[in-house]
């Protein structure tokens, strides 16, 4: 069973004919629009590297009934480009806070996610965001310290 | 020094952060197929009818592969052990059998399933102790007619390959006279590597020539495989590099390249990628091996250890893959750090019908650390001695001589590590909480440990606009040697900016021979040949311009993008101009350079059996940490966690502190979060919600000391960072827990379960 899928997605909204009824919001972002940005770690929702912002909340697209997203603004790490966020890509950049680099636009965009709604998380809090995203590089440390560098909270501190 | 030392942004962070950067998991080519392999569902058996026609006649099939296709032959890095396919006889769960490529990824996945497989079921090996058991099936009847590379002598009795003995004189007289004999065992668990970027790879492979776009860690290595794999001339392999989505290890050694790369070559040379789906990455990854390790000192009234034995095994899986001298690491880790009289060891690996094992970062050095570590917490337990004060007064001096006979004259580093960490947690007073605070315990623990010392190559070409183009057949698995610390190399050198300096991505065409990103070589070695390289181009710069500046080449300084005559500095050209007037003057502004950690010359010991030859650019570190322990739950909670490493020579902070961050967090889910557990020769874990690595939550930010002891043998004296910081922390979680809960454990990981049962145990 296949469908018309029309996906706001980045401020455009897109119309795909044939879209497979089961088909997963990541396999559409990847294979359909070819926005590769968005990383396939797992398919099964436990490493975060798929996720996307449905109407502001972090979800992981591999689970992700495409067709569910119709009708939602749905945002991926390439589009981020608010003042808010390139802050938060510099403060990443300066920090030390992408290694390989696979699992950084999942992490990019559920901490944009987070700032949005809450400017000043403690560092608790911030590892409390990052609980669905697996860095097997960092150690998630620079990561961390680059939010609490946006938010000025600069308890940590960075070689 | 302008870029020695200091932490430029990466040039590919924000590519990488906006999802701008490109893995070969992102590669579509024109009229590129999809690939699925079919794998072995036993431990063991014999393949009984493999009948492909169903799956060939599908709608969408474009190639099916067995080993049928040929050729026959053989692969292996040290042991020519490994087929492409089973043939007739399968040794693990997940060994391919065959492949399909098809036009969609779904097509694939049903020809894969239509494919009728009869395998009859055989005897398997599927633990150490099945494998080494009298009369156990073979895993290799033929193991003893197989090829070795490198000259090398791989010794074969049954299932137990690689062995090696060390057997200095004295060790049996000390024994005899020994006030005490302490003995402890451990053992250790697979551990995934867990890179984010699952395996995989695009193959062409048409007239007798093929092409693999691949994240690799040592593409050097994987066309060798190829190249013995389809019995072709290395020149006719191709590797085209992209960036890499992690490897600790995991990318070493051949993965799908050489599936996509047969499928190509039946699908009349169309385009195949071939990628591993989580399950089956974790499933056949080339996993860190599980292992034990058995440690006997013969102690006197003092403490002092007479003489020791190590004997160690580790589970190889069915295929040697890059394992051959790793139990030749228990006889360097075995009497390191402290002081000990003649050490015997034991080494060797076991062929199992399980899948094989392979190179994860500090190797085999990790479980024999927390052995060794462990052990000396035991005497200090036995003689009532401080564990602090017990190591500090025995540590290896300078002159301390490896089991290869090397002298290693910088030991001293150790004592400095151990009062570098001192004077950051001071050992009296986290006892003294420890002691006040239900439930929380302190460990200590230290390790010498290498450099890879494999050669590397750089070419520099300066263009006319002034900006290098740096090739070289080295990676950056993301740790960072050719985003940061190479760049930062040259344009030291060169006097030049690291944003001048462009790494194109590896064509194998175009690079020389690398090491691969392994043993913490990039920095240090690439490196070096990148100084080399730098200094070549320096010096036919300085050839060009020294007249007019009216200087010699020697009175010339390179800094901020200018050349200035050291005398009189108002004398001065830019780069962009030297390099000009240079190409007139009939330079080339091309330099290359190669470098390899020369080998030291040991003497002679009694060894049998493979011994890494020596101990390539020592490095020093100490770790400490603080654990509590839930008495409900079980769960270990690491309060704090400090690290003192011995780096060289920073050449760039920022990521040897992320180097360090992230190697704490992949030592703490060793001890005591993740493990591959096998079943009958089936993993219980097969997917990321079973196998459980350390999240944001889990882990404490680690406090990290630099100390810098300049190499000899490494750019501007650094030495290699990545791998030693994974390596003491199984150790020191292992005796913060024991010292928390009163007694010591026996197996990594060490689970709430664990924990609880101790806790059961020492109850009053």
């Amino acid at each position: 069973m296949s469908q018309k899928l029309t996906l706001r997605i980045n401020g455009h909204a897109t119309t795909l004919l044939d879209v497979a009824a089961d088909a997963t919001l990541l396999d559409v972002i990847r294979d359909r629009l070819h926005l590769k940005g968005t990383k396939e770690g797992c398919r099964e929702g436990e490493c975060g590297a798929c996720t996307v912002l449905i109407d502001g909340a972090p979800v992981d697209s591999c689970l992700f009934n495409a067709h569910s997203a119709q009708e939602h603004d749905i945002e991926t790490a390439d589009s981020l480009k608010d003042v808010l966020a390139n802050e938060l890509a510099a403060a990443l950049a300066k920090h030390g806070g992408t290694q390989c680099g696979f699992c950084t636009p999942g992490i990019f965009v559920v901490l944009v996610a987070l700032l949005r709604r809450n400017a000043d998380p403690t560092e608790q809090e911030v590892r409390r965001a990052l609980d669905g995203n697996i860095c097997r590089c960092t150690g998630y440390t620079q990561i961390i310290d680059a939010v609490l560098q946006v938010t000025d909270r600069s308890a940590g501190r960075s070689a | 020094m302008t870029w020695i030392g200091s932490s430029p942004v990466r040039p590919d962070a924000d590519d990488k952060i906006r999802g701008r950067a490109m893995y070969a998991f992102d590669l579509a080519i024109d009229g590129m197929l999809f690939a699925r392999v079919l794998r072995s569902p036993v431990p063991a058996g014999r393949i009984v009818s493999l009948d492909t026609r169903r799956a060939r006649a599908m709608p969408g099939v474009r190639a099916v592969v067995t080993a049928a296709d040929g050729p026959a032959t053989l692969a292996g890095e040290f042991l020519i052990d490994t087929p492409l396919f089973a043939h007739e006889s399968v040794r693990y769960v997940g060994e391919p059998i065959a492949a399909v490529a098809a036009d969609t990824l779904e097509a694939a996945n049903i020809a894969v399933a239509a494919i009728a497989l009869d395998i009859a079921s055989g005897p398997a090996v599927t633990t150490l102790d099945e494998a080494l058991a009298p009369g156990a099936p073979l895993v290799h009847p033929d193991a003893a007619t197989y090829a070795t590379q490198y000259g090398l002598i791989i010794r074969c009795e049954g299932n137990l390959v690689a062995q090696l003995l060390v057997d200095p004189d004295g060790v049996n007289q000390a024994f005899a006279k020994a006030y005490q004999v302490v003995e402890d065992t451990i053992e250790g668990q697979r551990q995934y590597q867990g890179y984010l970027e699952s395996r995989n790879a695009v193959a062409t492979f048409t007239d007798e020539r093929l092409e693999v776009h691949v994240g690799h860690q040592h593409s050097s290595a994987l066309r060798e495989r190829l190249a013995q794999f389809f019995a072709l001339d290395v020149e006719r392999i191709r590797i085209h590099g992209y960036t890499i989505g992690g490897g600790f290890g995991g990318k070493l050694e051949f993965g799908p390249e050489p599936y996509a790369a047969a499928l190509s070559r039946a699908a009349g040379g169309r385009p195949v990628k071939l990628v591993f789906d989580r399950g089956e990455d974790l499933g056949i990854a080339t996993c860190r091996e599980n292992s034990r390790v058995r440690l006997r000192s013969a102690i006197d009234r003092a403490g002092n250890v007479l003489a020791r034995e190590i004997d160690v095994l580790l589970d190889n899986g069915a295929y040697m893959m890059d394992q051959a001298l790793s139990p030749s690491l228990a006889a360097y880790i075995g009497a390191a750090n402290y002081q000990c009289g003649p050490l015997r060891a034991r080494g060797g690996l076991v062929y199992t019908n399980t899948p094989p094992t392979g190179a994860m970062r500090g190797v085999t050095g990790v479980i024999l650390t927390a052995a060794l570590e462990k052990h000396v917490d035991h005497i200090c337990r036995i003689v009532g001695r401080d564990r602090r004060a017990y190591r500090v007064e025995r540590l290896v001096q300078d002159g301390y001589v490896t089991p290869s006979g090397q002298v290693l004259d910088d030991a001293h580093i150790l004592a400095d590590a151990f009062a570098a960490v001192e004077a950051k947690a001071n050992w009296a007073e986290a006892r003294a909480r420890a002691r006040v605070t239900p439930l929380r315990g302190i460990g200590i623990a230290a390790v010498m440990w290498c450099v890879n010392p494999s050669p590397g190559h750089v070419k520099l070409r300066m263009n006319a606009s002034g900006r290098v183009e740096l090739v070289t057949g080295a990676n950056d698995n993301g740790s960072g040697p050719l985003a940061t610390a190479i760049r930062q190399i040259v344009a030291e050198v060169l006097g030049i900016s690291v944003f001048s300096i462009d790494v194109p991505a590896l064509d194998t065409a175009a690079s020389g021979y690398d090491g691969g990103s392994q043993g913490s070589r990039t920095t240090q070695v690439t490196g070096e040949a990148a100084r080399c390289a730098a200094l070549e181009l320096r010096s036919q710069l300085a050839r060009a311009v020294a007249s007019q500046l009216g200087a010699s080449v020697e009175q010339l300084t390179f800094s901020e993008n200018q050349i200035v005559n050291a005398e009189q500095p108002l004398k001065r050209v830019t780069i962009i101009e030297a390099a000009r007037q240079a190409r007139v003057c009939g330079a080339s502004l091309t330099a290359e350079a190669t470098f390899a950690t020369p080998p030291v010359a040991c003497t002679p010991v009694s060894a049998s059996g493979l011994l890494i030859p020596f101990f390539p650019t020592p490095t020093y570190h100490v770790h400490f940490g603080e654990v509590d322990v839930d008495p409900v739950t079980g769960n270990v909670y690491v309060r704090r966690y400090v690290v003192c490493q011995e780096v060289g020579r920073a050449i760039n902070p920022r990521e040897i502190y992320g180097q360090i961050q992230g190697a704490v967090a992949q030592g703490i889910g060793y001890a005591l979060y993740e493990s591959l557990r096998l079943r009958e020769g089936h993993y219980v874990e097969q997917s990321l919600e079973a196998y459980r690595m350390p999240l944001a939550l889990d882990i404490p930010r680690v406090e990290v000391i630099t100390l810098e002891h300049p190499a000899m043998d490494g750019p501007f004296g650094a030495k290699g960072v990545g791998e030693p910081p994974i390596i003491p922390v199984p150790a020191v979680i292992l005796n913060a827990i024991a010292d928390a809960v009163g007694e010591s454990f026996e197996r990594l990981p060490i689970t709430p379960q664990d924990v609880l049962a101790a806790l059961y145990r020492q109850a009053p």
